[in-house]
């Protein structure tokens, strides 16, 4: 069965490359959401086995919905994605629990690696 | 050295630093050769500055502000026209070029993306090479004209600027004749701390 994910960017050019490279490999889209906020109550209610989170998002920025998400589900698999080397945001995520961590703009072997060790996959 | 002219030697540095590093990241996300010229560094007249800038080639553009927050708060806009976002949409998509043919969704948050990413390019050049904490904020796109799009870039600052310092960058895609221009615009204490980093180099 594939792996549930939903993918979560202000871009709707970076959520349909992400669908593209993560449905040619084999993974389920499940949703996508805009902002911090929709990801947050889609992970409540959908319960993916990954999300992949922009950090710089309008209403509730990926760092707020991360945390939100780790407090009611410790092991939920969050890959953070950002733009070139925010590497203070970045270190925040991981400090708080994100899984890994992909940097825009990405190369496909980069998202799938990043998925698929969060995944236990490799 | 006057101040004007520290804060002028500082941005040409900064422009130039985040300039290459722009250009690396832009030549990464569209596969393809992209060369970044500094066109302008200037101080104009706010009243004046829509005519000198854009002068009398108005047309319809498609373009993303951002301001970057942090130690030293600057406005930026990247902006293209919106026949050519259409082309940077296929190459962001890397797909073969013409398969866009309209303005869509994705073609205006191909320009929102490619804003969000060298604004980025940015702040880091910022916080690497000048120990001056930055950060992006969520991009707005904009379509309109030229010219409207800059005056409503520049208006943000009238309210305590009567001459605005800009800083002008053009982009050429190689092979696709796609031309792109980029402006940062500090703002509030900005030009001191700027004025700052001058006098240490």
């Amino acid at each position: 069965m594939a792996k549930r994910i939903i993918v979560t960017d202000d871009a709707p050019i970076i959520r349909l490359m992400l669908r593209d490279i993560l449905t040619y490999n084999g993974y389920e889209v499940i949703k996508e959401c805009n902002n911090g906020q929709e990801a947050v109550e889609a992970f409540t209610e959908l319960k993916p086995d990954l999300m992949t989170l922009d950090i710089v998002m309008p209403e509730k920025d990926g760092i707020q919905a991360l945390e939100e998400i780790l407090t009611d589900d410790d092991s939920a698999k969050i890959v953070m994605v950002t733009a070139v080397d925010q590497r203070e945001a970045l270190m925040k995520a991981i400090r708080i629990g994100a899984t890994d961590y992909i940097v825009k703009p990405f190369e496909n072997d980069r998202v799938l690696s990043a998925v698929r060790k969060a995944l236990c996959e490799d | 050295m006057t101040d004007r002219l520290k804060v002028d030697k500082a941005l040409k540095l900064i422009a130039k630093l985040s300039i290459d590093k722009s250009s690396q990241v832009l030549s990464k996300m569209i596969k393809s050769g992209a060369r970044i010229d500094l066109e302008n560094v200037c101080v104009v007249d706010i009243t004046e500055a829509t005519e000198k800038v854009i002068g009398q080639s108005d047309q319809e553009v498609v373009g993303a502000f951002i301001d970057l927050v942090g130690d030293a708060p600057f406005k930026f806009l990247f902006y293209v026209n919106v026949a050519d976002s259409l082309v940077l949409t296929d190459l962001i998509l890397k797909r073969e070029i013409g398969m866009t043919k309209i303005f869509d969704v994705y073609a205006q948050s191909a320009v929102q993306e490619m804003g969000n990413i060298l604004s980025s390019a940015i702040s880091n050049v910022f916080s690497s090479d000048f120990q001056i904490s930055m950060a992006p904020t969520p991009p707005t796109v904009i379509n309109d004209y030229a010219s409207t799009v800059f005056t409503e870039y520049i208006m943000s600052v009238a309210v305590d600027k009567n001459e605005i310092l800009i800083i002008e960058s053009v982009f050429n895609i190689v092979a696709t004749n796609i031309g792109c221009r980029m402006f940062i615009l500090p703002v509030g204490e900005s030009e001191k701390i700027l004025s700052y980093v001058a006098s240490t180099m």
